[in-house]
Formats: C-alpha cells, structure tokens, sequence
C-alpha cells in the first residue's frame, strides 16, 4: 500500500488548525463573507503571498470546507496554458452560482506559470480577474515576478508569515504523539530549525527519518541537508520595498542571496522607483548612505560587528522611510552596473589619456580629469580640427583617444592630422610606412 | 600652422629659474641656494596654477642641468595616496647610487596636502632617514595642512596668486608667438575667470584659440563648454523632484567625465552659492551643512555615488519645501 505523506495526511482540517497566520485569516475570511453576501468585493482575486510551508493552500482548503464552498484547484503540476485556463476557470469562473454555492478557483503557485511553456495563461487570468463571479484565490513564494505585473495590481495581497522554530516544533510533536512514535525533543528542534519556517518540509523529514528508525539529533545530523532559505534579488526588494514591519525589512536584506555590496547597488537604485515623495526618498537615502558609512567603518577598523547596523539601515531603514504609498514601477537592474561596464572602454582611455597628460605638464591625473580634459574637449569637439589634430600628433595619441576626445568628428581629426603630417616635405617618404607613428 | 602641437601649458613652461617671470622674491631667493650649490627642505605652497611645480622644476634644472630628471623623483600624493607606495618608492630612489658631481638628489613630493596626517608622519620619518642623500621639496594647496613637523623641517616659500600684468602680459606673448588674433578684452575676461590661476588662463586661452579670433564671447563660451553643464542640470532636476533625471546626470559626471566625487561635490557647493541659483537664502545654509556631512563620509571611503544620492534627495525634499 502506497504510504500517504504525512503533510496530506496531517494537513490542517479547520481554519482554527493552519498554524498562526491570525491576519491573513482574518482578511480572507472578511472577503469570503463579502462574496457570500451575493455582491462580489471590489478586488476579485486575494494573490496570497509567503514562503512554502507555511500554510496558504490548506488555509483555502480549510475555508472552502468551513464555509461550505465549491474548491476548483489547479497547481503547477497542471498544464496552464491559454486554451486549458480559458477551458478549465473562464467557464467556471464567469458561471453564475445555480445553488448559491460559491466556488473558489484556486490557483496555486502562480509565480511558476511559465511565460513561454504556459503561454497566455497569465493574460486569461487577468482578464478573468476583471469579471469573475466566483472568488478567484492564488499563492506564489514570490509575488514580485515581473510576469505577476498584471495580476498583482488587480488583485489584494495577502502576506503569509514564516513560521518559527517553535511552532514548527510543536506541530511535529503532534504528528509524532498522533502516529505513536516517541521522538527525542531536541531531534524535533533541529529538524525545525534546518526547516526555517517551512512547515511541510520538516513533515517530510519527520517522516522520512521515522520510517528509516529512530528519530535522534545524531539521525537527523546525518540526514538533513541544510535547506537553503535564501532569496533571489527581486523576492528581497519585494520585501524590502512593502515591507511595514523592521523584521521582515532585516530579514530580506539578511536573507538574500546577493552579498551586501550588490545589495546596495540594487537599492540605491530602485528606490526613486518605488518612493516618489520626495520625503519618503530623502528619508530612504538618507539611510541608505548612513548604511555606506558602517559598512565603510566596518572595513576600517576590522570591527565586523558594524555590519548590523549596515543591514539594520539598508533594510529596515530603507523600508520604513515610507509614509505614502509605494509606487507600483517595477524594479530594474542597477544602471550604475550596466553603465560602468558600457563605459569601460572610455574610462580606461580617460584614464591613459589623464596619466600621459599629467606626466608631461607634470601634474596629477585627478587634476588633468579635473582641469585639463575640459578643455580638450572643447578643442576636438569644438575647435579647428588643425588645433585638435595638432595635440593629436604632438602627444602621439591612440585612434581610441581621439575618439574619447572628439566624438563624432574623430574621423575628420585623424584624416586632418594625416594630412598635416603627409604635408611636410621631409616627411613625404615615411608616407608608405602610414601613420603608426601616431595612430599605435 | 605646425604640424605636432602641444598644450601650451607644456610648452611655454619655463625650464630656467630666469625664464619665470613672476614670484620674484621666491625666485631670488632659490637662485641664492643655486649659487651654493645647496638647498635645504623646500615647502612650497599657494594657490593652484601659481607656479610651484614649475618653480621646482626650474632649480632642479638649474641644480643639475638638462638631464635633472635623473636626479629627481616626482610623486604625486593625489595619485599615489598610499604611504606604502611612497615610501618604497622614496626608499628606491634614495639608497640608489648618487652620481660624483651632484651632492644630493631630491624627491619632489606634489599636492602633499593630499595625504593624511598618518602618511605626512611617516613622510617625517623618511626625511630624517635620509636627509644626507636626499632633499624633499613639498609642494601644497594649503600649509596649514601640512604637520607641523613637516613643516619646521623645511623652509617655507609662500607663492602668491598672479596679478593682472603678469597673466595679460604671459597670454599676450603667447599670442604673438602663436599669431592667435584676440581683442584685448578678452585677455581681461581671461585673467577675471582664471583668478591668478596661470595653467587656468592658459589652458582657457588655447581652448578660445582653437575656435577662431579670441573675444570675450568666445572665452565665456570656451568656459561654458568646458563646465560640464550637467552640475547645474543635476542641481535644477533635484530641486524641481525630477530625482531620476538628476541621477542620470550624476552618473554622466562620475562615469562619463571622469568626476571624483569630491570633485562633484565642490562645484555643487559652488552652485550652491551662486546667485544664479534661485532658492531660498536659508536653503543654501542647509545645503551646505549636508554637503559638509557627505563630503566627510567620501574622504572616510563610503560609497561616493549613494552618498551623492542621498544629497541630491536632500535638494529633492528642499526644492519641495521651497514650492509650498
């Protein structure tokens, strides 16, 4: 007989069983009742977000056992595409209740339809949710998806919270009393705590370790692999961004797989797209460079200790210089990444250009970028092309730095300097050797 | 028209302590130690463009001839900041074998006043290791930068900005060596803009040259051009809450031009204060207190562009304040 998992089979039956989630609860209840009352609420998708585990589809299951309601589920395991969505939950979801009966439509994990494989599925989904006549409920791990754009706006978000290590903890001791076996207490406090807040994936292990013997810290040292909880750069500037309490705020910036370094560039450049009064925006920078500075003194004295206050500030700083709403922009790549490498080009002929400079007029580099360059581009991009190409033969320079310098007319100052050079009489025979001499 | 050209602040520097024709009083002075073939330390310090490194250069080349360089090491504290980098240098070069006819060589330590007081200590201690083989000339912005015990080790020549005359009558020498045509206001405007500052003047002055005829138009224009336009931009998109176009011209600053932040820093401190600039007189009080903050932060080392964000939030929030 095959065995059932015992996350099915201990799967929470009521409302009250799901494990805290008290708010979400309470939202979802609230908009239940208002579809019950015959009118349907102004969002008609709940987009219910949190990481795995901690209870979203059996919190739906339990309501549609509770309230008595019709459950149509659809998960990743089904084929989403257009034809199977606009088949499967258009008819369902457009039908008008014969009984009464509501029927929830339950799609879970949104943020897995694929773009490419599950093509149109998205775009079903957010016209149904414009004109549904049953409540339409989905979950994601990350809501933040840039192919969620078009539900999520249409939708009412409701977070999900992380378990702790506590409630995990005493869930496995239930299933364990509930399945007679004795378990060491400690061994059920290290497999919730290798589960960070994942409830159904400490069952399995509960399980898998019950059913290989004895559930002991040794057995389960032996058999857990560390479950890396960490999150993608666009799942932490989700939850930095709308997070409204300072823990969530620390733990997006503290969890991210990104190193802090990348971190900062990622915030330094996504906030102007979520803050847009400027109060809210100096209060997010103000923070943000506050961050620099500890993560600056941090380096400085070898004191690493520093750093939490960089995340206290990068995270939670960040997150809570927000008094008016979030702007609904989406998030982007660092510019500043993106435009240094476009860049790197130029820049190192900057700095070839600054360093030649600086040895002959016997100066420093930071001093020619700052006083000298200027000028030359008003010489190659402004004056005689006879003055540029002069200074273009006299310091010898490269093609590249005359394209630096000149832009657009470098063409007419190199053929101008070649014909200053070709001009003169004891040059005329090096004329077949070209213009290495200057061009290198 | 010559066929290789070079900036004429290359070439028309002077190579002999006779051929600077302002800083009398230091050049008489330096021509003395010449004279006895002896210096002693030498801390030069003054505006920029007022001929320091040019000065040392000169008694340099007057010490030991064409080939000084030999007998010199030039470093530069703003692009050598580290005092690992100087000292061995400087440990090189001073162990290295000195040639019969000349009694010490000497380590020209340019913009000095650009290394911290922890690096001009250890500076103190090469000094006195090898003060036998070795002369150290200090070239700064500003003395009072320099640690006292630096400073009493070396005697000190105060170079003063140039005056009209000596600006005026350079460029027009220049002019007629160059056949530049000009009016002659344009050299007034010229010497107004440059502040005594000769590199400035000159490099002005060719720049003006390379467009046709020099008027006092063209100068302003030459100054226009070469003032990245961007500064002022980035000011007025901050303060009218367009943060996101400021920020894009913060980076065409840094990455584009070459900007460090200091330097940006500077010129929005001098925008700041400009009367161009139309915001509110106590605004300028406030901005200038956090330019004061972030500016400090940068010289600790933090993150240059977040620091400048955050500044050009602050001129966001301000320019908000001011509209209502």
């Amino acid at each position: 007989m095959r065995r059932l998992p015992w996350f099915i089979k201990h799967r929470p039956r009521t409302v009250e069983e799901v494990i805290d989630q008290e708010e979400a609860k309470r939202e979802i209840r609230a908009w239940l009742e208002g579809w019950l009352k015959g009118k349907p609420p102004a969002a008609r998708g709940l987009l219910l977000y949190g990481p795995p585990g901690v209870g979203k589809t059996s919190l739906v299951e339990a309501f549609a056992r509770e309230l008595d309601l019709e459950l149509l589920e659809l998960n990743a395991s089904d084929r989403r595409r257009r034809e199977d969505l606009e088949r499967v939950v258009a008819i369902a979801a457009t039908r008008r209740p014969l009984r009464k009966r509501l029927m929830i439509i339950l799609m879970d994990e949104v943020d897995g339809i694929d773009p490419r494989t599950d093509e149109g599925g998205i775009e079903v989904l957010s016209r149904l949710l414009e004109s549904a006549l049953n409540p339409i409920i989905m979950t994601a791990n990350d809501p933040w998806k840039d192919s969620l754009r078009s539900i999520r706006n249409k939708c009412k978000l409701v977070p999900f919270k992380e378990l702790t290590e506590a409630q995990i903890a005493a869930l496995l001791q239930r299933i364990c009393e509930r399945e007679g076996i004795s378990c060491d207490e400690k061994a059920l406090r290290l497999i919730a705590s290798r589960n960070r807040g994942d409830a159904r994936a400490a069952v399995n292990d509960l399980q898998a370790l019950a059913e290989n013997g004895k559930v002991s810290p040794e057995a389960v040292e032996r058999l857990l692999d560390w479950r890396e909880k960490s999150m993608n750069i666009w799942r932490t500037l989700g939850e930095l961004f709308y997070a409204e309490e300072a823990w969530r705020a620390k733990r997006a910036v503290t969890q991210s797989e990104e190193d802090y370094e990348t971190l900062l560039a990622w915030i330094n450049d996504n906030i102007p797209k979520k803050y847009k009064d400027p109060e809210d925006l100096y209060r997010a920078y103000d923070a943000l460079a506050r961050a620099t500075q500890m993560l600056r003194r941090a380096k400085a004295t070898g004191e690493w200790g520093f750093l939490r206050y960089m995340f206290d500030l990068m995270g939670p700083g960040v997150a809570l210089a927000k008094k008016g709403e979030v702007s609904k922009e989406k998030f982007s790549f660092p510019e500043r990444i993106r435009a240094m490498t476009e860049s790197k080009s130029m820049r190192e002929q900057r700095e070839e250009l600054a360093a030649l400079i600086a040895k002959r007029i016997k100066s420093s580099r930071a001093r020619v970028k700052a006083e000298v360059l200027p000028y030359l581009f008003v010489i190659f991009r402004e004056g005689s092309l006879e003055a540029a190409a002069g200074l273009s033969l006299g310091y010898s320079l490269s093609e590249e730095m005359i394209t630096y310098l000149a832009g657009k007319r470098a063409e007419q100052v190199v053929s101008t300097a070649q014909k200053l050079r070709g001009g003169k009489g004891e040059r005329r025979a090096e004329r077949g050797k070209g213009l290495d001499g200057f061009l290198r | 028209m010559s066929e290789a050209e070079l900036l004429w602040v290359e070439k028309y520097r002077p190579r002999t302590l006779s051929e600077v024709v302002n800083q009398k009083e230091v050049v008489e002075r330096l021509k003395l130690f010449v004279k006895e073939r002896n210096i002693p330390h030498l801390l030069f310090a003054g505006p920029p463009g007022t001929g320091k490194t040019t000065v040392a250069h000169a008694l340099a080349h007057d010490l030991y001839g064409e080939d000084y360089a030999m007998h010199m090491l030039e470093l530069n504290a703003s692009d050598e900041r580290g005092i690992d980098t100087i000292r061995n240098k400087v440990k090189e070069f001073a162990r290295s074998r000195t040639a019969p006819h000349v009694p010490f060589k000497i380590v020209l330590l340019d913009e000095s006043d650009n290394m911290t007081s922890d690096a001009q200590q250890a500076l103190r201690r090469l000094m006195e290791l090898y003060t036998g083989s070795t002369r150290f000339i200090l070239i700064a912005n500003y003395p009072s930068k320099i640690i006292d015990p630096l400073q009493s080790r070396c005697a000190f020549f105060r170079f003063v900005a140039l005056s009209k005359e000596d600006v005026v009558g350079r460029l027009s020498y220049i002019a007629e060596r160059e056949g530049v045509r000009y009016e002659e206001e344009a050299l007034d405007a010229i010497y107004e803009i440059s502040e005594g500052d000769m590199r400035k003047a000159i490099n002005v002055f060719q720049a003006a040259a390379s467009l046709g005829r020099v008027t006092v138009d063209s100068v302003y224009r030459v100054v226009g051009l070469a003032k990245p336009r961007e500064v002022r931009e980035m000011i007025e998109s901050a303060l009218s809450g367009n943060f996101e176009e400021a920020r894009n011209a913060l980076r065409k600053l840094m990455i584009e031009y070459g900007l460090s932040g200091e330097d940006v820093v500077k010129q929005i401190h001098r925008e700041v204060f400009s009367s161009d600039l139309k915001i509110p007189e106590e605004q300028r009080v406030l901005i200038a207190d956090y330019i004061g903050e972030i500016h400090f932060r940068m010289v600790e080392g933090s993150d240059e562009e977040i620091q400048l964000s955050a500044l050009l939030a602050w001129l966001s929030l301000l320019g908000k304040r001011a509209r209502r």
